[in-house]
């Protein structure tokens, strides 16, 4: 089979970016990531754009975008996998060069979250799930979505708010090392235990912020890849699943399914384990999903996520670090460009380029966990140096 | 709105869908009526929850109705304290999800329960309720 590596990244500033419109935020990140792979933009057959909207003014993200950025008659459209969508697009690529339509792809991620009000966005969030269902008459939010997983995995495997508190204190501790995140500060164990409720038992140090920003990669054939570079990053693996929309049709509480399915599919596409795996970024859109994405992926047993924090399992020197950039909690989680900027950070780590906040890498592979809605949708990519 | 300079659109947009119920309308006038129903494939079956006319598991679109009874256990729950917009007014309330007794799930309000009450394997019932506006919908009440 052909190998598609990762040959250019572009990372825009996260956070509330009200300086730029949608067209301007994307292209801080395609320049990079044209520019670091060195490769002319009429050379690329196709880009992907992941994003949500619905938050933003502009209905066609994909050409808006395009047309900003010169991407002149380029084959492009924009995917939605809620936020999972710059994975989405990732794959999206991925196969666009893999099938030979061309040997360059690009997947862009971006996410506009503040062209309205802070309510507003708080109803769309609340009906990614079944609006017919479980939000016209119920009225769900994001973190009652997660909340319901919360509740379960605490009163089933012992986990304490002050666990989920643990892995929001490491993410503000590698994202005040990330100048791109939206938060650069550490906060304490207190702070985050005493801050507001949004949906018990979450609260709003449990939760990722809104934001804004832009991610994007450049994607080469095997061939193109190693002309342009000498650290191309190979995607080995890419996994996805799905679940129901329903909340209530989902098996159990304690661990995303999806997330299992995607992990299982992955490390079989890259022929590796989760003990192969030297650094990772964990999709931490609420404190929670970062605790049962340690066990959905393996890292350790069922029910052992809040050990794996409390032990410091997943800080560098421990066993696997997870969300050296922040993480969502931290940088920032502007929906799309998600699944996109984790490719951007594992990237970086295997290159060795992550500075202060970079893995030790011994196997030199690296894996990408982006969920879009409550395990609605899971992709799963594993990247490695060869 | 921002500390940067930005035009504020003029244009405004209200979005109110119509959410279509002939196929599943013995749900709803059952539950007017009491009953808490949903549907069983004529073929294989499977009975889903929500009601749907087509079977997710055989695709066979034949199907019938069940009784689900009224009483359920609390499998998880939370209390939603920053509400959407479009909930404003209806206060913090609580969400549980209950499992029937053949399997089924569901997911709607606890009503009359604190939030220190309710925790899983509480039993439950359910219980029709109108909106304002005479919607049925139905919530879930302490056994």
């Amino acid at each position: 089979m052909n190998r598609v590596a990762v040959v250019g990244i572009g990372h825009s500033k996260f956070g509330r970016r009200t300086d730029v419109s949608i067209g301007e935020l994307a292209f801080e990140s395609i320049k990079q990531a044209v520019d670091d792979a060195g490769v002319d933009r009429k050379d690329i057959a196709n880009v992907v754009i992941g994003n949500m909207g619905g938050w933003s003014a502009e209905s066609l993200p994909a050409v808006v975008v395009d047309e900003y950025a010169g991407l002149d008659g380029v084959g492009t459209m924009r995917v939605e996998a809620a936020c999972a969508s710059g994975s989405a697009a990732l794959k999206s690529a991925y196969n666009s060069v893999l099938s030979g339509e061309g040997d360059l792809a690009m997947a862009v991620g971006v996410e506009k979250m503040s062209e309205v009000d802070t309510p507003t966005t708080v109803e769309l969030i609340g009906r990614a799930g079944s609006y017919a269902w479980e939000f016209e008459n119920y009225g769900m939010t994001f973190p009652a979505y997660y909340a319901l997983y919360a509740v379960a995995h605490m009163n089933k495997f012992g986990t304490t708010e002050e666990d989920m508190a643990r892995v929001a204190v490491k993410a503000h501790h590698y994202g005040a090392m990330n100048p791109l995140a939206q938060f650069q500060k550490e906060i304490t164990l207190e702070k985050a235990l005493g801050s507001q409720v949004v949906a018990w038992p979450l609260k709003l140090y449990d939760a990722c912020p809104l934001t804004d920003g832009s991610a994007a990669v450049v994607l080469a054939s095997e061939e193109v890849a190693k002309r342009l570079t000498d650290t191309p990053i190979w995607i080995r693996g890419i996994g996805c699943s799905s679940d129901s929309a329903n909340l209530s049709r989902r098996g159990s509480y304690v661990g995303l399914d999806a997330a299992v399915r995607a992990a299982r599919r992955a490390y079989s596409m890259a022929k590796v384990g989760p003990e192969d795996i030297d650094v990772a970024t964990a999709h931490d859109c609420f404190t929670i999903a970062e605790l049962m994405a340690y066990e959905d992926l393996g890292f350790c047993k069922k029910g052992e996520g809040a050990k794996m924090i409390r032990e410091g399992q997943t800080e560098i020197g421990g066993r696997i670090p997870v969300n050296l950039d922040g993480g969502l909690k931290a940088k920032g989680h502007p929906v799309g460009a998600t699944g996109v900027s984790m490719t951007v950070e594992i990237t970086k780590q295997l290159r060795g380029e992550a500075g202060k906040r970079q893995a030790p890498i011994r196997k030199g592979v690296g894996l990408v966990h982006n969920i879009g809605g409550t395990g609605h949708y899971a992709y799963i990519t594993v990247l490695a140096r060869d | 709105m921002s500390a940067e300079p930005s035009l504020h659109s003029r244009r405004t947009l209200t979005l109110r869908f119509d959410l279509p119920i002939s196929k599943t309308r013995e749900f709803w006038d059952s539950l007017r009526s009491g009953k808490f129903v949903t549907t069983k494939c004529a073929k294989c079956g499977t009975v889903s929850f929500p009601p749907q006319s087509d079977c997710p598991k055989c695709m066979g679109s034949e199907f019938g109705w069940v009784d689900l009874g009224r009483d359920a256990t609390l499998v998880t729950c939370t209390q939603v304290r920053i509400m959407p917009p479009s909930f404003a007014g209806s206060g913090p309330y609580l969400i549980a999800i209950g499992e029937f007794s053949g399997g089924a799930k569901v997911l709607a309000w606890l009503e009359g329960v604190k939030r220190e009450e309710a925790m899983p394997g509480m039993k439950l019932r359910v219980e029709a309720r109108a909106s304002r506006e005479g919607n049925p919908f139905y919530v879930f009440v302490r056994a």
